[in-house]
């Protein structure tokens, strides 16, 4: 029986895990250090951090650097060390590039001709600190933190300074999302569960109309309709609510209009089934035991109704979260998500450290969202015992 | 959910509005996209209402033009493949796992469904940078891997709701008869199971069919699928042809769901469920 | 009940199918990375068309953004998908220094003195055309008061609506410190000096809530024939193509102050249709056919033989008249601050747009 399922375990372990976990190793690998500056590595372990290291660590560097000369390591290494200091790129491949070892003299002073910023020793520690085949450099990054000059983690600040936001921001719009999806999504599957079969299949079969639409053709959809002469603003110019159009699109309302109705099927199809089976009786028991409507609906409705609410509302949280393509088309620069950045990381700035860093963070907040849910509704939502 | 006579007017004021706002989240799901489809078929270049005169140009174009047509052509082969692997990977998994007694089942059916729940662009990133080493970016059967990998709990989970309505009894009562056991898989067991087998290689299919961003960081330029072609037309022009596309797409999936829903039907027929 | 037996002849039919699928075909090609949209349609038209049907092979061509990103992580991770790519003269730059642009000596397959006049060839790169970035407005929307500068673009007050940028911080720092009264001429030595990228940000800041950036040329096309934006900065050749195909009225006020460079073709490291590419740049440089790429898109040629083929009429569309107010994306002041800064930029951008 066990050799049934082999093959598709087999497969997710290879085709799903590996991959993941492989990207998400990338956030603390640090390979290129050790690995391109070995003797500069082992000459800085010896040292202190303070003031500038001693000639034997100029002469380390200066072997590496002049070795990786003439290959694709030595751009690869300057980007590497760039992401910790911007401009350090530039002291890597103009240094490796006219270097000469073998010329007699202190290499200090060779060194400190060719570019002057070997004498800070902010880059010497930087290298030091960077020695070890793991670090946490990513890591630090996405949470908007940083090493202290004097040692130490402290709070990054200025325009790098943007990921803590980023994560406020992905987890606001995914909240507001969510609630609007609440609010839109209880009465319909209210009304869906309380109709007679007929209708109730008919008031199915067009919420499922959008659930089978794909992702991106809603989102397209939504791009046509919400410019500057589509339908929305032609309509609202008609009507004389406005004269001229409203910008309804690459912002902030255009994402929600967007988001909401591409993820509230998954709200209501869930609550549905769960309210679908909630007895009528009980309502009328209930008022025949004197309760007020109101009353009724909030002790003896919404209790039995609350389990398909948090199903609901906790898979549109999460989906949302991880939304891309979404965002990516309806929203503006300053609606962008993790998400985004993730792939803004991987394609743009081709830095896999930070785009692993992302990701290793989202996979948390997912991770932790979901086991709490797993507390409250049981994991069997999605087996079958 | 008929008023009963007792009701109060803040039962009755309160239910009218319920229907109300019902019926305004409806519209606000279905009209979109409703609006959208007649634009496929304007004469003109731009999006607006009104029409200028109806014309199927674009719908020639999305026929004619070579772009279109290798971008659908590569949509099929992949979709269909992919059905193909994760349909049998599928079916086998979920007898597996029904058999199963070990308290490894909860965390089997986890691990089947673990690519529902991790972000989509977090795989799609993950898989090019795995695929980038083993140098299968841009390949076919890079392509198949990653959709029948998200294909796969959709199949299992299909499957292994149908065979939890399934009478365990009659594949016995065969046997009992004197059936092999291939001969009961065969006249029992499969044809009892297949609306629930076709249901899940339905979803496969639109799965792949819809799938844009494994193919946008992982497939090559030959490789465009309907999709890809389509959030290319976003980004760039959007013309009439994307909207002509995205019928297509819409046409495709809307079909398969029927197909779906009468599969349901049938299935609950054949097991004797009777409606309420 | 379906023959089963015919159900595993079909899966096994479907399997092969899948074997067949695009990879199988293999015959001479060429892949091409270029900037897309009414661009590629004109390359495609003089360059590609008529060399593909002389050679007997078929050029497949894949748009891009011009960024780096995608020639880097092609040719890092050793998936070469592209064999030559048309790109910008910092992409050119930087990835002949990275190792990623195969390096060539052009005077070995021609004449690379025509091409003085815009900045010569590079070790890793060839100019085939001259495009001029500058202020575009729809002429039917836009009809008396039609605006003059740059600060004109930044007031939206005088003129409501949202303003098209490119998302890049190249050419749009140039644009951001042309509006803050700096002569296009010097925007480069001002972008280039301690602070001047601080002042460009600056500026932009002013205009963030109204911008709508734009990624590509069609983009930038379509957000102004739709009236999306009252203004934008969009490519003179992408304006005069969409005017020509699309009936438009876009005009271009390139006395404003304009960002002109080249675009180059460079050949990926490790292609192994590179003798084919370089026939193809060959073809694409000669006088005559950048004097036919001209007269389909209005950018100017690189090679200057070509001047001597076009006439009076063709001649006024270019942009030459206003070189007095380019800023010039050439030269090594301009290269050498990108190519050390390019990367921090970009990211400080990005930031800052996201924002």
């Amino acid at each position: 029986m066990l050799a049934l399922v082999a093959p598709s375990v087999l497969f997710i372990a290879l085709f799903f895990v590996a991959p993941l976990g492989l990207f998400l190793y990338r956030s603390i690998d640090n390979f290129e250090v050790p690995g391109w500056l070995p003797r500069t590595t082992d000459a800085l372990s010896a040292w202190s951090g303070e003031g500038l290291p001693d000639e034997a660590a100029f002469r380390a560097v200066a072997e590496d650097l002049a070795a990786l000369n003439g290959t694709t390591a030595l751009p690869l290494l300057g980007r590497r060390l760039n992401h910790n200091i911007p401009g350090f790129r530039g002291l890597i491949t103009g240094t490796g590039s006219r270097v000469d070892p073998a010329r007699p003299g202190r290499m200090r002073e060779q060194l400190l001709a060719l570019d002057a910023r070997w004498g800070e020793p902010v880059y010497w520690q930087t290298i030091r600190r960077e020695r070890h085949r793991l670090t946490a450099f990513y890591l630090l990054t996405a949470l908007d933190l940083r090493y202290a000059p004097g040692g130490g983690i402290e709070l990054a600040s200025g325009e790098s300074a943007i990921f803590l936001g980023l994560l406020g921001r992905t987890l606001g719009i995914s909240l507001v999302v969510t609630v609007l999806c609440v609010l839109l999504g209880f009465p319909l599957a209210v009304t869906m569960a309380g109709a007679s079969p007929a209708r109730a299949n008919l008031l199915l079969v067009l919420v499922l109309i959008p659930f089978w639409t794909s992702l991106l053709v809603r989102s397209t959809a939504w791009v046509i309709l919400l410019q500057n002469q589509g339908v929305v603003n032609q309509l609202l110019i008609g009507l004389g609510l406005t004269t001229r159009p409203i910008p309804l699109i690459f912002n902030r309302v255009g994402l929600y209009i967007a988001m909401v109705h591409v993820l509230l099927p998954f709200m209501v199809l869930p609550l549905y089934s769960v309210l679908k089976s909630i007895p009528p009786e009980l309502m009328r028991a209930a008022a025949s035991l004197g309760a007020a409507p109101g009353t009724a609906f909030l002790r003896v409705y919404v209790p039995q109704a609350l389990p398909g609410m948090v199903a609901g509302a906790s898979l549109v949280f999460v989906l949302a979260l991880g939304y891309y393509v979404t965002p990516a088309l309806v929203g503006g620069p300053g609606d962008q998500m993790i998400g985004y950045f993730i792939a803004y990381f991987t394609n743009t700035a081709v830095n896999w450290g930070m785009a692993s860093a992302l990701g290793t963070l989202l996979l948390l907040v997912v991770a932790l969202i979901y086991l709490a849910l797993g507390r409250v509704v049981g994991l069997d939502r999605l087996a079958v015992r | 959910m008929a008023l009963p006579p007792h009701a109060t007017p803040l039962e009755r004021v309160s239910h009218v509005g319920v229907r109300a706002l019902s019926v305004i989240v409806l519209g606000y799901l279905v009209l979109p996209i409703v609006i959208v489809l007649p634009l496929s078929f304007t004469s003109g270049e731009l999006l607006v209402y009104p029409l200028p005169a109806w014309s199927l140009r674009w719908y020639r174009e999305f026929v004619t033009g070579a772009t279109w047509t290798h971008a659908t052509w590569n949509s099929l082969v992949l979709a269909v493949v992919t059905t193909a692997v994760a349909t049998t990977l599928g079916m086998l998994a979920a007898f597996g796992l029904q058999g199963l007694r070990t308290r490894l089942k909860p965390a089997l059916y986890g691990l089947l469904a673990l690519p529902l729940i991790i972000p989509l662009v977090m795989v799609a990133v993950a898989l090019f940078y795995y695929y980038a080493r083993l140098g299968l970016v841009g390949t076919f059967t890079g392509l198949v891997m990653a959709h029948t990998v998200l294909a796969l709990p959709f199949v299992v989970i299909t499957i292994a709701a149908t065979l939890q309505g399934f009478d365990g009894n009659l594949p016995r009562a065969a046997a009992s008869l004197g059936a092999s056991p291939l001969q009961t898989f065969r006249l029992v067991t499969l044809p009892l199971i297949l609306p629930g087998v076709l249901s899940g290689a339905v979803f496969a299919f639109v799965t792949s069919f819809d799938e844009l961003l494994v193919i946008l960081f992982v497939g090559s330029p030959e490789q465009r699928t309907l999709p890809r072609q389509i959030w290319s037309g976003v980004s760039e022009t959007m013309s009439p042809a994307v909207v002509a596309a995205a019928v297509v797409l819409i046409a495709v999936s809307l079909l398969l769901m029927a197909v779906v829903e009468l599969l349901r039907r049938r299935g609950e027929r054949l097991r004797g469920v009777t409606r309420p | 009940m379906p023959n089963l037996s015919r159900c595993w002849i079909a899966l096994a039919a479907v399997l092969c199918l899948g074997a067949l699928a695009p990879e199988a075909r293999a015959q001479g090609k060429l892949v091409v990375g270029n900037a897309g949209g009414s661009s590629a349609d004109a390359e495609r038209k003089v360059f590609y068309g008529p060399f593909a049907t002389a050679n007997k092979i078929t050029i497949q061509e894949e748009s891009f953004n011009q960024e780096l990103a995608k020639i880097r992580s092609q040719v890092e991770t050793g998936n070469l998908i592209w064999d030559m790519v048309s790109t910008t003269a910092i992409n050119v730059a930087t990835g002949c220094e990275e190792g990623l642009l195969e390096k060539i000596d052009w005077s070995k397959y021609f004449d690379t003195k025509v091409f003085r006049d815009v900045g010569g060839v590079s070790e890793c790169g060839v100019p085939y055309l001259f495009v001029s970035g500058g202020l575009a407005y729809d002429g039917n929307r836009i009809k008396d008061n039609a605006p003059k500068t740059w600060a004109d673009f930044w007031n939206v007050t005088k003129w409501p609506g949202k303003r098209g940028l490119l998302y890049r911080a190249e050419q749009t720092f140039e644009v951001a410190l042309m509006a803050d009264g700096v002569p296009p001429a010097k925007a480069m030595e001002v972008l280039s000096a301690p602070g001047g990228v601080d002042r460009a940000l600056k500026k932009l800041e002013e205009l963030k809530p109204h911008v709508h950036w734009w990624k590509n040329g069609a983009e930038s096309i379509n957000l102004l024939s739709t009236g999306e934006v009252a203004m934008a900065y969009a490519w003179n050749g992408r304006v005069a193509s969409a005017n020509k195909t699309n009936n438009l009225n876009l005009k271009m006020e390139l006395g404003a102050g304009h960002v002109s460079g080249c675009q180059y073709w460079a050949i990926m490291k490790g292609s192994k249709n590179k003798d084919l590419a370089i026939k193809l740049i060959q073809y694409a440089v000669t006088a005559q056919h950048q004097a036919d790429f001209v007269r389909v898109i209005s950018y100017g040629p690189a090679n200057r033989d070509a001047y001597a083929l076009l006439n009076d009429q063709e001649k006024a569309t270019l942009p030459g008249q206003h070189l007095d107010k380019a800023s010039l994306q050439l030269g090594k002041l301009y290269l050498g601050f990108w190519l050390a800064n390019g990367d921090s930029l970009l990211q400080r951008f990005v930031k800052f747009a996201a924002q």
